[in-house]
């Protein structure tokens, strides 16, 4: 079930909610209870068959870090087993299909065949990943209630685009979290920004990203690069949108989930981009890869094999087709040489040159990213570089501009912390004793969330309108 | 002052999220249908194990709880008011507003003039197929082609939108020679407009057909080209008929999508014979009272292209009990709408076949059947390379 459906909005969220709060706060367990069974319909709802798939994963899980734990016999064997029953599974349903297709283009004749893929498994097994290593390591005790642990697997405001959660974060907030109406406000002020970033912002800038992506012999370098900036922009709203859902959601239902996202986009190198988009996944490779290798405490020959053990992995983490193998080398290429290289030189440039650096550089990476082929990667690559089968400019990228306007002038403070900037200002004030500041500090977030909500709901209903003028006529 | 405003703002949204579902429980089965967009509305999705097993009862049901959430065409219209009014964006609802008429938005990929031949080729050896089988029959056919509403009004495309007018000309000149090839008869309503200066009243700003005045020429213009053949057909010439415009607002195909917020005043016209020529109708079989042009009985009912023959039907049959003239067998899109209602006076019987609707027999069957004198294919270009519905001529 997608945040941005009406049977979440409309249905599911509202009975969640009443079910969740009727039953009175010291009943702890009752709500964790509801949450749990909540969570499941939630996940099931794409399909029942899937959802055994999830809760195989939290079974397994749960019972391997229990014979995992300090102090049981064998406890090395449940771990890796377990790691590698949680890898084969990912393995299998991710990767299956790309590893025969790349066996068949070898010229080894083997049927593909078609894996239902389920949704968020690659969040969910790095969560049991993160849980078991914990464990293991002694960091934290193997949790010995299956509900709890399929909650924390299954807890439906991050299971299916995270954020990638830890169980020792996690599991205070089971028996310790405390609902209140300042929290709740907060969440579902949240919840409706992130609701509009999705629906009113990323889903029209996927539209300008979607025709450049597809234009073919019509590129030109005007299309190619707004689609470049459209689809910058629109990952950046569609997963900051979800992550923000999820953390509002999280917040309405007492648990604090971690941020994910920290205005990527003003970053001034491949680095500090990486240290703000997708926090929790690059926290995950650090403590779980990295430095288990050795991490950046190893010889200069080492970090880079490190680094690119690390960047292949993410580049597969998130698809399994060539070109995100690709984008995983590139931002090893990209880390490698800020570190080793060009690092102290780019340091020395002004703020708003290293800003375009890092703007190219990150743009040119989510080519790379939505490319569906290295033919197509090269064409467009090709095009933004000037050499575009269409030539400068067309009227396609005209339309697009015209067509979005709106919405490509609103991504871009939205990108940006203004709305930090602008609460810090009247905080200032209202400490200086302005009511002004102060109500608007109540107020206005909650009415652009009402307003927001009111416009994604609208934009939904848009989505679904369809004529079919042909059978009538 | 915070508390409060976080406890009303909870209120407040809790009522709103919870008045939808409760709104949806009582009131979903009251609307069957959206008019603006031409469609039924989706059903309630029956819960089944396979279903829920598959996941397509979600899907399902979001389709249904969209489709009847509260107020939902009125936020759409509002919506659409905002996106014409205040974003003013250049395309609406797949609607291009242009200065003087409404477009369709097309995309901007575009088929290769090699493979408009190569479909040219297969269409128009079918059409000669059924046309030699027509003239085995005791008949002779004419394909007469009409340009879209789009296709007419290329010109007032912006720029930067693709009007597909040079695809358009290559489609449409591949489909002429095609047939000149293999010996049809083509008469390119294109043309004949062309040659009496294109003019713009000839075609609807809000609909994607013709209006009457196109319906007109278009008539005489296929009387000519008979006539030059040695037919002897009467004909309704201007002095038989009072162009009337009717009152009721008039909503296009075009202008519905827009939930007819467009400005303007176009209506309807109809050509009301001085001296009707009697006839008796069967509509898919049945006897029917349904006349020429079906107008609403009061003025502020809204009309569209509907009205002239009372829309699309499988088969309809006009006898005008003249047996000295000869009987014509009509197919096509819904462009033969308006002619029929000027066509039929030329002649004794009129059969008209919808092949999208019209499923009793083949095309080739109903010829062999009915043996009509003269049959008239009448298409818009934009389903010249259609090869089902009233393109599948020569299907079993």
């Amino acid at each position: 079930m997608a945040f941005s459906s009406m049977a979440f909005l409309f249905g599911f969220l509202p009975l969640t909610l009443l079910c969740c709060f009727l039953i009175p706060a010291r009943f702890r367990t009752g709500r964790n209870t509801i949450l749990l069974l909540f969570s499941l319909a939630f996940y099931g709802w794409g399909g029942i068959r899937l959802l055994l798939v999830l809760l195989a994963s939290c079974v397994v899980n749960w019972g391997a870090a229990l014979l995992a734990a300090p102090g049981r016999r064998h406890r090395k064997a449940a771990f890796v087993t377990a790691l590698v029953l949680n890898l084969g599974m990912l393995g299998y349903f991710k990767y299956t299909g790309f590893l025969l297709n790349n066996l068949n283009a070898l010229g080894v004749d083997v049927t593909v065949p078609s894996i239902m893929l389920p949704a968020g498994i690659s969040f969910f097994t790095f969560q049991a990943i993160a849980y078991l290593a914990d464990v293991y390591r002694g960091t934290i005790p193997a949790e010995r209630s299956l509900p709890r642990l399929t909650l924390f697997m299954a807890f439906f405001p991050q299971v299916l685009q995270g954020p990638i959660l830890r169980y020792g974060e996690f599991a205070p907030a089971l028996t310790d979290r405390r609902e209140t109406a300042a929290d709740a406000a907060d969440g579902a002020v949240r919840f409706c920004f992130g609701l509009a970033k999705k629906v009113l912002l990323a889903d029209a800038l996927g539209q300008i990203a979607d025709g450049a992506f597809v234009a073919g012999d019509r590129l030109t370098a005007g299309l190619a690069w707004l689609g470049a900036i459209a689809y910058t922009l629109q990952l950046y709203f569609d997963f900051s949108g979800y992550t923000d859902m999820a953390l509002g959601l999280g917040r309405i239902f007492g648990f604090r989930l971690p941020e994910n996202f920290n205005y990527p986009y003003v970053s001034k190198s491949a680095s500090e981009f990486w240290r703000r988009w997708h926090m929790t996944l690059s926290f995950w490779f650090r403590d779980y890869v990295y430095i288990p290798l050795g991490g950046s405490r190893c010889s200069r020959g080492r970090q880079v094999l490190n680094l690119l053990a690390v960047w292949l992995l993410t580049g597969l983490w998130h698809g399994s087709a060539w070109n995100f193998v690709l984008w995983g080398l590139y931002y090893a290429a990209l880390l490698m040489g800020e570190r080793f290289l060009w690092g102290r030189a780019l340091d020395r440039l002004p703020a708003a040159l290293r800003h375009v650096y890092a703007l190219v550089l990150i743009t040119i990476g989510w080519v790379l990213f939505r490319c569906t082929s290295l033919g197509q990667v090269g064409e467009m690559l090709s095009a933004m570089s000037g050499a575009a089968p269409g030539g400068a400019w067309s009227g396609e990228a005209a339309y697009y501009l015209r067509q979005f306007r709106w919405e490509l002038l609103a991504a871009i403070p939205a990108a940006l912390p203004v709305k930090n900037w602008l609460a810090a200002k009247l905080e200032v004030r209202r400490a200086s004793g302005s009511r002004s500041a102060a109500l608007t500090l109540a107020l206005a977030p909650k009415l652009l969330a009402l307003t927001l909500l009111g416009l994604s709901t609208v934009r939904l209903l848009g989505s679904t309108f369809r004529s079919f003028l042909y059978f009538q006529f | 002052m915070r508390r409060f405003f976080n406890r009303a703002f909870l209120a407040c949204l809790l009522a709103a999220l919870l008045a939808v579902p409760g709104w949806v429980a009582l009131r979903s089965h009251r609307e069957t249908s959206a008019y603006y967009e031409n469609r039924t509305l989706a059903e309630l999705p029956a819960l089944t194990w396979e279903s829920l097993w598959d996941g397509s009862f979600g899907t399902k049901l979001e389709s249904w709880y969209s489709d009847h959430f509260p107020g939902r065409t009125t936020l759409l219209k509002a919506d659409t008011k905002v996106q014409m009014d205040i974003l003013k964006r250049p395309v609406v609802n797949e609607i291009v507003a242009a200065e003087d008429v409404l477009l369709p938005f097309a995309e901007y990929g575009e088929q290769a003039p090699e493979d408009y031949a190569r479909q040219a080729a297969d269409i128009g050896a079918d059409l000669q197929k059924l046309d030699a089988h027509i003239r085995a029959n005791g008949g002779s056919f004419h394909y007469v082609g009409f340009p879209e509403q789009r296709v007419y009004f290329g010109d007032q495309y912006p720029g930067y939108l693709n009007s597909h007018a040079a695809e358009f000309e290559t489609a449409d000149g591949a489909f002429a020679a095609a047939l000149a090839e293999r010996g049809v008869r083509f008469l390119d309503m294109g043309t004949v407009y062309d040659g009496l200066d294109h003019p713009a009243a000839y075609y609807s700003t809000v609909d994607h057909h013709y209006n009457y005045y196109g319906a007109y020429a278009a008539y005489r213009a296929i009387l000519d080209t008979l006539a030059a053949d040695g037919w002897d057909l009467p004909v309704l010439t201007e002095d038989d008929i009072d162009f009337v415009e009717l009152p009721n607002p008039y909503i296009g195909s075009r202008s519905r999508k827009l939930y007819n917020l467009w400005p303007n005043d176009e209506k309807a016209v109809i050509g009301v014979q001085r001296d009707p020529v009697a006839f008796t109708r069967w509509d898919n079989g049945e006897l029917s009272e349904r006349p020429l042009f079906v107008v609403p009985t009061e003025e502020y009912l809204p009309t569209t292209y509907n009205l002239y023959m009372g829309g699309d039907f499988g088969e309809t049959v006009l006898k005008t009990d003249r047996p000295d003239l000869p009987d014509v067998l009509i197919f096509g899109d819904s462009f033969t709408n308006a002619l029929e209602t000027l066509l039929y006076a030329s002649f004794d019987e009129t059969h008209i076949l919808d092949l999208r609707h019209y499923t009793e027999k083949s095309l080739k069957d109903y010829i062999t059947a009915y043996q009509p004198d003269l049959v008239l294919c009448i298409q818009n270009d934009t389903f010249y390379y259609t090869t089902t519905g009233n393109g599948a001529v020569w299907e079993d």
